[in-house]
């Protein structure tokens, strides 16, 4: 039920922004880490539920805030003339890297031990 | 059961922002023609140039209407009347031969682009033998003026009277308006006659064997030709 959730909102997602007007270039960049930041957040959701400590509250609200803040903190650092999203980008996509790496080395290591337990048998 | 309904719930809800967010971020991106730039200032930049490209063709759209416009108000005026019907087609036929209408009829395409096997900095001679110069394009087009040529257009710019090609650095000028390669000459006329310029020793031949670059000629049976789309004004001729 939860992937056809997913999948539905994934197509009608699809068609929405087809349909959607373009935003402004100047503002494409605040949709861009925005986009990062909710990235980030998924597979973080994913690492939480094979660590089994998912929680449904912490992942709506890292959801939306990050994806607030970021694009906070980009505004900001073009009112200071800063490339502060840099940073934003940096984290977010080395935490996705790490999350990244603990759910190939959770399904790996299931695979692995299936694999052993058909040989011992 | 009810907890597993509200979760997919957020969850579907969180993919359509998701990807509603990616895809509007894609078509962006590709409206803009380029990838995303690192510099704010630059963004704006390319942000106002996008806008007032846009404008521009909001009103450029807006004389084409008005002039269809104008063309309907004459072709009724002057439907019940001979003499005027007679100096409608004059207009017609003057508009034309100025170039401020559009053409089509049979011709030939030459297209022009810069050596394509070699890199510059491979080269040891000089490297301008490797590219399209405006010097190429004007004696293309004086030929094809020559060979009877009726009506000529460089990447889309029609030549007409008031027209200038011009060199502006790494590109071309035409008709004030910046062009680069691959330059695709048009012209209207007898095919067999304007074909020569791809003659034994003539200049495209020149320009394809000794330095390499790209210089093709082809007839087509079907070309069109866009009208000019400045303005041509005289302030010091007067009719005498």
């Amino acid at each position: 039920m939860i992937i056809i959730a997913i999948l539905i909102g994934c197509v009608i997602g699809t068609l929405i922004g087809i349909n959607a007007p373009v935003i402004p270039y100047t503002y494409s960049t605040f949709l861009a880490i925005a986009v990062v930041a909710a990235l980030d957040s998924v597979f973080g959701g994913i690492t939480s539920v094979l660590k089994k400590n998912f929680d449904l509250s912490i992942f709506i609200s890292g959801f939306f805030c990050n994806s607030i803040l970021s694009i906070a903190l980009t505004y900001l650092g073009q009112k200071l003339n800063i490339d502060i999203y840099l940073a934003a980008l940096v984290v977010f996509v080395g935490r996705m890297f790490t999350n990244l790496t603990i759910i190939r080395r959770h399904y790996i290591e299931k695979w692995m031990n299936k694999n052993e337990e058909s040989e011992q048998q | 059961m009810d907890n597993k309904k509200v979760i997919s719930i957020i969850l579907g809800v969180m993919c359509v922002l998701l990807t509603c967010g990616i895809a509007i971020q894609i078509r962006t991106t590709n409206n803009a023609g380029t990838m995303q730039s690192t510099n704010t200032a630059e963004n704006k930049l390319r942000d106002a140039v996008l806008k007032s490209k846009e404008q521009y063709d909001n009103i450029y759209n807006e004389l084409e209407a008005a002039e269809k416009r104008l063309e309907k108000e004459r072709a009724d005026v002057t439907q019940n009347n001979g003499e005027l019907a007679e100096l409608e087609n004059k207009i017609k036929e003057n508009k034309k031969a100025v170039g401020l209408a559009e053409v089509k009829g049979q011709g030939i395409i030459v297209t022009l682009n810069d050596n394509q096997k070699i890199s510059s900095s491979s080269y040891i001679g000089d490297p301008n033998d490797l590219l399209i110069h405006y010097s190429d394009v004007v004696r293309v087009v004086n030929e094809l003026k020559n060979a009877g040529a009726e009506a000529i257009s460089v990447n889309e710019q029609r030549i007409v009277t008031t027209s200038s090609i011009e060199c502006d650095g790494t590109v071309i000028k035409i008709n004030g308006v910046k062009i680069g390669t691959p330059i695709e000459i048009k012209a209207i006329g007898f095919q067999e006659m304007l074909i020569n310029i791809d003659r034994q020793g003539g200049y495209l031949r020149l320009l394809r064997e000794k330095y390499g670059l790209v210089a093709n000629a082809e007839k087509k049976d079907e070309i069109t030709i866009p009208k000019y789309s400045g303005l041509i004004k005289f302030n010091y001729a007067v009719t005498k």
